[in-house]
């Protein structure tokens, strides 16, 4: 089996990412959850896949009922990026509403704390 | 017979300079209670407006013009305030207009008096006209209700409807959302003239809501429909 250097670079890429995505879980490293690793080896496993077996996208069309496999794997990127961006921007919008639920019950602690007198 | 109490809400994002004539003027125009709320200044605002008599709260990060007026409200009532006014803190609002703002509320004919600043553009520059129009369309199309000044930020509010309006936004797209409630809980609003004042120092400041600050205003009415 014949490699291309781009397949070479995607493998090594995505084997040294679900790596780190293991040790930092099992180091018990803050933030990490198993959701989080099992996000990164399917996101990272998938390239790997497809670097080792391009035709995996030839199935992965058909499957979906897409007529070639670059429009598979495009459309599928665009849904999953929008998809995280959605959530992303869903997550930022609630934690700038909670900045400011704390700041104002910061501010306003003078005016409650002298009601309770 | 109970005197309603009248509270006025100031929110001052770096108006040290102005603060204090803003005060007096407002307290010369005959209302004593007055709520500064300094959102996260880099000057000395809040100490200004405390020197001058105001109860200053202080916002310790900037949260933007919507989230310090929402604390001005909550502070009133916590105050017992029966009406609630807000006016921005450059000067631009004339404090002698607020009894205008408050008459409707006191005669019991509506819960919210909307300024218009419209209805008499003298001095307005032309591209804040068409700015102002530009955003009751979109207050319109988005919210559902057509007013002539959506954006105004002087306005009155009677206990109740300070009660049952709940805004989420923080920044220049709170003043649309004001009007969202309002149709959505049904309250009973009117328009009235008010003048404004556009100065060198009102005009030349960058925080101002700008063309970009619009765009970004219309993202985030749009946004909150989405989300």
């Amino acid at each position: 089996m014949n490699f291309h250097l781009y397949q070479v670079v995607v493998i090594l890429v995505s084997a040294f990412m679900i790596y780190q995505g293991i040790k930092n879980y099992v180091r018990g490293k803050e933030g990490q959850t198993l959701y989080k690793v099992f996000t990164r080896v399917v996101v990272w496993g998938g390239m790997a896949l497809i670097a080792l077996f391009p035709n995996f996208t030839n199935i992965l069309a058909k499957l979906i009922g897409i007529e070639t496999n670059v429009h598979a794997v495009i459309m599928i990127g665009f849904i999953l990026i929008f998809l995280m961006i959605f959530k992303l921007l869903s997550a930022i919008e609630r934690l700038e509403q909670d900045i400011s639920v704390i700041t104002r019950k910061e501010s306003l602690k003078e005016i409650k704390d002298a009601n309770q007198k | 017979m109970n005197i309603p109490s009248i509270f006025i809400v100031i929110p001052a994002f770096n108006e040290e300079s102005v603060i204090r004539d803003v005060i007096k003027e407002v307290r010369d125009a005959g209302y004593g209670n007055i709520i500064v709320v300094d959102d996260g200044s880099t000057d000395n605002t809040q100490s200004a407006a405390r020197n001058s008599g105001a109860i200053a709260l202080r916002h310790k990060i900037n949260r933007g013009k919507g989230a310090a007026t929402k604390t001005g409200i909550e502070a009133a009532k916590l105050l017992e305030a029966d009406i609630i006014v807000t006016m921005d803190g450059d000067g631009q609002h004339a404090p002698k207009d607020i009894k205008k703002l408050v008459e409707p509320i006191l005669k019991k004919h509506c819960d919210v008096v909307l300024g218009n600043r419209l209805a008499n553009p003298k001095g307005m520059p032309w591209c804040k006209i068409a700015a102002n129009h530009i955003g009751n369309f979109f207050t319109w199309w988005l919210f559902g209700l057509w007013v002539t000044d959506s954006q105004s930020g002087f306005r009155a509010y009677s206990r109740q409807a300070a009660e049952i309006i709940n805004t989420r936004a923080d920044r220049y797209d709170y003043d649309s959302e004001v009007i969202r409630e309002i149709y959505i809980y049904k309250l009973k609003f009117i328009e009235v003239p008010i003048t404004v004042r556009y100065t060198e120092y009102s005009m030349g400041k960058y925080q101002r809501q700008g063309f970009i600050n619009g765009i970004i205003t219309l993202y985030k009415m749009i946004w909150k429909l989405i989300c």
